[in-house]
């Protein structure tokens, strides 16, 4: 059969139950495009490929003895390169872990390698996921599909673009302030940012703790909610995992209440961007969603508590990288302090290190009440205000992106547009909700664009069922011929 | 307002070349003022959040990892420990 | 001591709770294994790893807090303390800051025969750190991360302690209270106790505190005593000799008896306390709370103070009996037999039985002596069945076999000879035999009387009254 990398992962489910082909089959295809296109996507720093054809022959085997198998058996899945995989390179994207081998998987590996996935390769990303376009990684600069002078947004670059490029059908990613939603939306596919606690966090290099959520990326919504029902649910090595029921979604927004905030239409949102998203609206109402104002009024505060937290808990976080125990070790031995101080600046990129910075300032002695304390009050705020928001509406609708895709370089050399670029999405994290993206069309580059579709805690159903009746209505989303 | 960088870098462990320190200062700066874009709240209180609570584990032994393993990636090991520049404590 | 001055001390000991496993992770808690051995990606602080609470590490900190009277924290959080140092994996230390699980409590502690009441500040949990072994031929240290994750309470005092003897007597009811709770190994020999010092000093009278002065290094409760006399009289020195006392932290040498400069207040770390994002606010219900005071046991310093006041012992016999808490629980069930008076019961176990255990070097609970067998053997001595020496040869098979006293008694013939027609052949014997003695007796040399008793007791071969046998040497002889 042809093509058999570009299928949907119901597709090839459906394939692989009927015995029409086998995993292997499909896996080579896969293997055969990223060896084709990869050159120019730039979307892996590491392949699988080996493991991935013995884990496919593996899946054929289980189904042709006729045993049970996950619904993920036989499909290949990417994985972002902030997840662990027991003897397979994880970089985090960063200099400081080129060489690091993990000897144990993240929680989230171990449930697809349960079900039967097959694990094609690690992702490209922004350094330790931080940036939110691909140019922080140490090692390449994944491309967007659409346009391969652009770049695909980040920090799960590689996850973003594998997909959009039909190399593989569905990505892990992980979103600390829209690293699952901000690539999907610039590269035209449907990621998902689960309700924190919902996916395990074991085996996430951390960035921002309290933040960071793994979720899936896929190419229609049906996929989407087949990678997260294989990873989502209580993990006994996360103690901020939650237990949680995958529910089923449907495809009607009939009599659903939907919300909109006017602080997320503001200036800083582009024309094009707002136009889109209005349409948008317009074919939820006329499938008889009732369309309701609310307001968020915290919004403006979330970017700075977003940056506070997320910084703070990184200055931590990423201590252990000091050259002594793995990764990168610094040109400068003569004493520990040395070793240290050789290791870090030499094995971080500079977003790394300014993020340190600021998260040490605001964490130090005199400077934490008025920063860390504030930020971590006013989380509570804008939690509240989401909380009393959602009780007027079953969903809020926001844009996701103020723009699309950028150039590369564009924006690169001045970090505070880079980061006012994250405003819509970083409330999510702030307040622990599940948010979506649904590609809604094309700006006048024909780049992507996106809507964010976001609800209360653990309503990833509602949120699926909503982009669900979107993707049917306007007759599926725009797949980049590449 | 006036960062302090060389403080900064020195608990974070980083140095930072002099020719960078003016440059790292103006986007810290840029920076703390985009965040300094706080309102007034009452920071009183623990941070302790009783709405948001975890489990705890029963105290059961689980296997632990073979050495190699957890020495794998370390730059210097010597007789089955990790080597490192002299320490006086 | 310059009696000018007051010390004014305050400690921070740090325990090592003896649980199965680690604090955040199931790795074992152990003592002594082979270097990196008991590690997994957790404790080791791999990138991605998450700790989670060891239950039982919190019920023993409760119990901890609940023995120094603490209030208990039911709703409390964990807090990383950061700082940079090859022990110490993560970069940062998972402690508690702003509430920690135990506070405002107290320890009554015996200083003399004076009973002087500690504060407790603060008792909270977190992670130990690793080793560094300094090896010189390698030409750098070594890191064993076996220790990283163990569990840890941090107890802190209030600055009440007066002097290097109250310091003391507080490490060594906290060492005591340690063992009775059955939450640590408390070995110092070991490192699982280890102590802060904080000392300052100030005119005698004066209600206002010194600048104090950090010990880092303390390994041993003698040496926090010699410690604390050091640098107190370093300190009362620089005052006399018109200088000033500056905030900073100085090592402890033990074996030079003295201590040096480690850093000053300049160099002071800055922690940067966060709350935990890996680990959420965690609560301990009232009931489980309660359940937990409930399980604590009488403790050795109420001990000590009931059986001087219950049994009427030295206040050294009854803080030796109470100190362990298997020989507590052993006199305390040889009493409960109501068959022999606590001061015999006293004697015997810190007498015969104390010696053996040291010999043995072992716990009383690790003989084969029963509360029963020792009460019976010693009742038969007080019903004067038995003579005193009779006794030791009883003791010495039911040290290690559950016999019957009674039962020996009758196979090695030991029952006391009371009969006065026996006993009055032997003493006309012995007196006819040492006839010197007699005349010495008779011209006044009284204390004769107990050599000429031995030599009735050696004739009797042990078995005679020696209380009847004195009586009737004394009788014969003012008779002749």
């Amino acid at each position: 059969m042809d093509k058999l990398y570009s299928l949907t992962a119901a597709q090839m489910k459906d394939l692989l139950d009927r015995k029409e082909v086998t995993s292997v089959e499909i896996t080579k295809s896969v293997i055969d495009r990223i060896e084709k296109t990869d050159g120019e996507i730039q979307a892996y720093t590491s392949y699988n490929f080996e493991q991935a054809l013995q884990q496919a022959a593996a899946a054929d085997e289980k189904r042709a003895k006729g045993e049970t198998v996950g619904e993920l058996a036989g499909i290949p899945v990417a994985v972002k390169d902030n997840m662990c995989t027991k003897n397979l390179r994880t970089t985090a994207g960063s200099k400081m872990l080129g060489n690091f081998v993990p000897p144990y998987n993240a929680t989230v590996v171990e449930k697809l390698l349960a079900d039967g996935a097959v694990i094609i390769g690690k992702t490209t990303m922004d350094e330790f996921a931080m940036g939110s376009s691909g140019e922080n990684s140490a090692f390449q600069v994944a491309r967007n599909p659409w346009d391969t002078t652009r770049v695909p947004g980040g920090s799960s670059s590689g996850s973003a673009a594998t997909v959009a490029a039909s190399q593989v059908p569905l990505a892990l990613g992980s979103d600390t302030g829209g690293s699952i939603r901000q690539p999907a939306c610039l590269t035209g596919i449907v990621g998902m940012k689960p309700t924190y606690g919902a996916v395990s966090r074991y085996g996430l290099i951390a960035y921002g703790s309290s933040l960071d959520q793994i979720g899936p990326m896929a190419r229609t919504v049906d996929d989407t909610a087949m990678l997260f029902k294989a990873i989502c649910g209580k993990d006994k090595m996360d103690a901020t995992s939650k237990d949680y029921t995958y529910t089923p979604y449907g495809d009607s927004v009939k009599g659903m209440k939907l919300g909109l905030p006017k602080e997320y239409f503001g200036e800083g949102i582009s024309a094009e961007v707002k136009e889109r998203i209005y349409q948008a609206v317009e074919v939820l109402k006329a499938q008889g969603a009732e369309i309701v104002e609310v307001s968020l009024p915290s919004t403006d505060y979330a970017l700075s508590a977003y940056y506070i937290i997320a910084c703070a808990e990184a200055s931590s976080n990423l201590g252990r990288y000091d050259g002594v125990k793995y990764g990168f070790t610094g040109s400068d031995r003569s004493s520990l302090e040395n070793l240290y101080i050789s290791s870090r600046s030499e094995g971080f990129g500079e977003e790394v290190q300014r993020r340190i910075l600021l998260g040490t300032y605001v964490l130090s002695s005199g400077f934490y009440d008025a920063y860390y304390k504030k930020a971590k009050v006013l989380q509570k705020v804008i939690a509240k205000e989401f909380d009393d928001a959602l009780k007027l509406c079953d969903a809020i609708i926001t844009p996701l992106n103020p723009t699309t895709a950028f150039k590369i370089g564009e924006k690169s050399n001045d970090p505070v547009a880079m980061w006012a670029g994250d405003i819509c999405t970083v409330t999510l994290n702030i307040a622990g909700l599940p948010g979506i993206n649904v590609p809604c069309g094309f700006d006048s580059n024909n780049m992507p664009v996106g809507f964010q579709v976001l609800g209360r805690k653990f309503s990833e159903s509602t949120l699926l069922t909503i982009a669900k009746c979107y993707e049917n209505t306007v007759g599926g989303f725009a797949v980049k011929e590449f | 307002m006036e960062i302090d960088i060389m403080r900064l870098a020195k608990l974070a462990k980083l140095s930072i070349p002099e020719d960078k320190v003016e440059e790292f200062r103006k986007k810290m700066e840029d920076i703390i003022q985009m965040v300094e874009n706080l309102p007034d709240l009452d920071t009183q209180g623990s941070l302790v959040d009783p709405t948001n609570t975890m489990e705890l584990r029963k105290d059961e032994v689980q296997p632990s990892f073979p050495r190699n393993e957890m020495l794998q990636n370390a730059p210097y090991t010597a007789a089955g420990c990790i080597l490192i520049p002299k320490v006086v404590d | 001591m310059n009696s000018n001055y007051e010390i004014v001390v305050g400690l921070e000991v740090h325990a090592e709770l003896s649980t199965e496993t680690k604090i955040f992770c199931g790795c074992k808690n152990e003592f002594g294994a082979e270097v990196n051995t008991n590690v997994c990606p957790v404790c080791m602080g791999l990138p991605g790893t998450l700790p989670v609470l060891n239950e039982q590490v919190v019920e023993y900190a409760i119990k901890m807090g609940h023995a120094m009277n603490c209030t208990i924290n039911g709703t409390t959080k964990h807090d990383r303390k950061n700082y940079f140092y090859p022990d110490l994996p993560k970069s940062y230390q998972i402690s508690q800051f702003d509430i920690p699980l135990c506070e405002n409590g107290y320890l009554d502690v015996l200083v003399g025969d004076e009973v002087k009441r500690i504060g407790v500040t603060r008792i909270h949990i977190e992670e130990d750190a690793g080793k560094l072994i300094h090896d010189d031929s390698l030409g750098g240290s070594l890191a064993d991360y076996n220790r990283c994750g163990v569990p840890l309470i941090e107890i802190v005092s209030e600055p009440d302690i007066r002097s290097a003897d109250e310091a003391k007597a507080y490490l060594d009811t906290i060492h005591t209270t340690l063992l009775y709770l059955g939450i640590s190994d408390a070995k110092m020999q070991e490192g699982s106790v280890r102590c802060d010092v904080n000392v300052s000093v100030r005119p005698a009278g004066s209600t206002e505190f010194g600048t104090r002065v950090e010990m880092k290094n303390v390994n041993s409760f003698s040496a926090a005593h010699r410690a604390i006399n050091y640098e107190a009289a370093r300190q009362i020195k620089v005052l006399e000799e018109g200088g000033e006392i500056v905030q900073e932290t100085r090592r402890w040498d033990d074996v030079k008896g003295v201590n040096v400069l480690l850093r000053s207040k300049e160099d002071a770390q800055d922690y940067r306390y966060f709350p935990d994002p890996d680990l959420l606010t965690f609560v301990v219900s009232d009931e489980k709370i309660a359940e937990i005071k409930a399980s604590i046991p009488e403790l050795p310093v109420a001990k000590t103070m009931r059986y001087m006041s219950e049994y009427k012992l030295s206040r050294a016999d009854s803080e030796l009996l109470a100190l362990n808490k298997n020989t507590a629980a052993f006199f305390e069930a040889v009493i409960a037999t109501g068959k022999c008076e606590p001061k015999s019961v006293s004697n015997w176990i810190l007498g015969d039985i104390y010696k053996v255990l040291n010999e043995r070097k072992c716990e009383i609970t690790d003989l084969a002596l029963t509360p029963a067998n020792l009460a019976e053997m010693i009742s038969l001595i007080e019903k004067k069945t038995i003579s005193n020496a009779a006794g030791k040869t009883v003791l010495e098979v039911i040290l290690d076999e559950n016999k019957d006293p009674n039962e020996i008694v009758k196979e090695k013939g030991l029952a006391q000879v009371s009969d006065t027609g026996a006993l009055n052949a032997i003493v006309e014997k012995v007196l006819a035999n040492n006839e010197k003695a007699v005349t010495d007796f008779k011209n006044g040399k009284t204390n004769v009387v107990g050599f000429l008793v031995g030599q009735c007791m050696k004739e009797s071969k042990g078995k005679g009254n020696p209380a009847m046998l004195k009586d009737m040497v004394v009788a014969a002889i003012e008779k002749m």
